[in-house]
């Protein structure tokens, strides 16, 4: 085994790890623990896939904005460990292996058929290139993600306003 | 012999020893800089500072810090063991990471990224987050509060900081510090984009917690704010970061806008580590000068002065880049 390898199976492994305790977790703020070292790790993957700046701006968004914004939530709500909604035991099982199911299906039906994850590792992804592809072949999807955003934020500021009129 | 320099020439050994020399330079720095405080503080006041302890006090941060080191840890019963022991340690990680691609000098650098910039700054949310588990592990609404006003200060100064140095990537095109260093050897950007410079120096002074912008820690409200239940050297470790940070933050500074280690005459690392100094004597500057802002005031210092100022810089740089 190379230090590649060992590396990229250490990545996995930190990825799965964290998976499961965002799962397992008993304490809402332990579960939030697990999804940000799962991040870490699929950031990692990304590294060893050799496109640095996915990377980091999954670390970026995902460690720094996102997983910090669900840690103000849990924060400002209160933590509710122990309480899980109103499923029982036997509709929990359900749903989770319902969607273990149903990625597995996916993954095996679309991802591992038409993918060659090494084939990725041969050439460096720059900032250029992904720039240019959404600047060129993909501008109008970004475009239409930018006008969501746009939205979402106009809806805020309504949501903000009214609630201020009411008091 | 060939065989020992072809091993330390690999990329590995090169890192190892960037990392180990990285830490040595946290405390020393963090020495330093406990120091400067106190005598930047005294002087400001009308007194002396220390000066005891060694020729002009320089010897007393060895004293405190043994003092630190020989505390007592003491952890209360009711904090989350794993989140109070994990906050000091993640609070590390960024201000490692942020040394290897800081570049002191043409060849004192770990290593080259081509995304240097975007590693600082995704490597910085660690901060916000440690600070986070930190605040909550401790089971103290103290601790609480300094770290939900932490987290809602991040997010607000993170953006006119990003924005501020994205004008000064379209204008050298270019993630990697170096080459945006190397750009600076005729004219440094603080001259051509003034306004990011000022919003940058701003931003980062609330990234790093300091006064006027210290709510996450004042203690006239929060006893000490998100580290209160810390005790001993897990308080210290929590004292080392804010200090590296606020090196890493003038380092980007100098990088970004006074020319990183250009400079005639001395060598690199000398104009490189004088002109961070400075920019921290400014940040020590502020915080014996301004009193603290309110909570209200320092959200909207951010969300209607400084974003919408930044947005405007950047859409004039780009504007005037495509002329």
């Amino acid at each position: 085994m190379t230090v590649g390898e060992i590396i990229f199976f250490f990545t996995v492994f930190v990825t799965m790890i964290g998976a499961l305790a965002a799962v397992l977790a008993r304490s809402i703020v332990h579960a939030l623990l697990g999804l940000i070292t799962t991040m870490f790790g699929i950031a990692g993957l990304y590294v060893y896939l050799n496109s640095t700046f996915l990377a980091m701006m999954e670390m970026l968004v995902y460690v720094g904005a996102i997983s910090i914004l669900i840690a103000f939530a849990i924060m400002l709500l209160g933590s509710y460990s122990g309480m899980s909604g109103n499923l029982r035991a036997v509709g929990k099982l359900t749903l989770a292996g319902g969607t273990a199911v149903v990625s597995v299906y996916i993954f095996f039906k679309f991802v591992l058929t038409n993918m060659n994850p090494l084939s990725f590792a041969k050439y460096l992804v720059t900032t250029k290139d992904i720039g240019r592809v959404f600047t060129e072949n993909l501008v109008l999807p970004f475009e239409l993600i930018s006008l969501l955003l746009v939205v979402a934020i106009i809806g805020a500021v309504m949501l903000a306003i009214i609630a201020r009129n009411v008091k | 012999m060939g065989g020992l320099v072809k091993l330390l020439d690999t990329e590995m050994v090169r890192l190892a020893v960037g990392l180990v020399l990285a830490l040595g330079f946290v405390v020393f720095n963090a020495l330093i800089l406990t120091w400067m405080e106190r005598k930047v503080a005294g002087h400001m006041q009308l007194r002396i500072g220390p000066k005891e302890v060694g020729p002009f006090g320089l010897i007393q941060p060895l004293a405190d810090a043994t003092k630190l080191l020989g505390k007592e840890i003491l952890i209360p019963k009711a904090v989350d063991k794993t989140l109070y022991y994990l906050a000091p340690i993640l609070i590390f990680i960024p201000v490692i990471v942020a040394f290897v691609v800081i570049p002191f000098d043409s060849y004192l650098l770990v290593k080259d990224i081509n995304v240097g910039i975007v590693v600082i700054l995704a490597f910085s949310s660690f901060t916000v987050l440690s600070i986070l588990l930190g605040g909550w592990g401790s089971n103290n609404k103290y601790a609480l509060i300094g770290a939900i006003r932490s987290v809602a200060q991040n997010v607000a100064y993170e953006i006119p900081l990003l924005l501020a140095l994205l004008s000064i990537v379209m204008m050298s095109g270019s993630l990697s510090l170096k080459t945006i260093v190397e750009a600076q050897k005729g004219l440094w950007y603080v001259f051509v984009q003034p306004v990011a410079f000022i919003i940058y120096f701003i931003a980062s002074i609330a990234e790093t917690n300091r006064t006027p912008f210290d709510l996450p820690e004042a203690e006239s409200e929060l006893v000490a704010g998100y580290h209160t239940e810390y005790s001993g050297m897990m308080f210290a470790l929590f004292f080392l970061a804010e200090y590296t940070n606020m090196f890493i933050v003038s380092s980007i500074a100098v990088t970004f806008f006074l020319g990183g280690y250009n400079g005639p005459f001395f060598p690199g690392f000398i104009w490189f580590l004088a002109k961070v100094y400075f920019l921290v004597f400014v940040i020590m500057w502020f915080r014996w000068t301004y009193p603290r802002v309110r909570f209200d005031q320092l959200l909207n210092i951010s969300w209607k002065a400084l974003i919408p100022l930044a947005f405007l810089n950047l859409l004039v740089t780009g504007g005037l880049l495509k002329l």
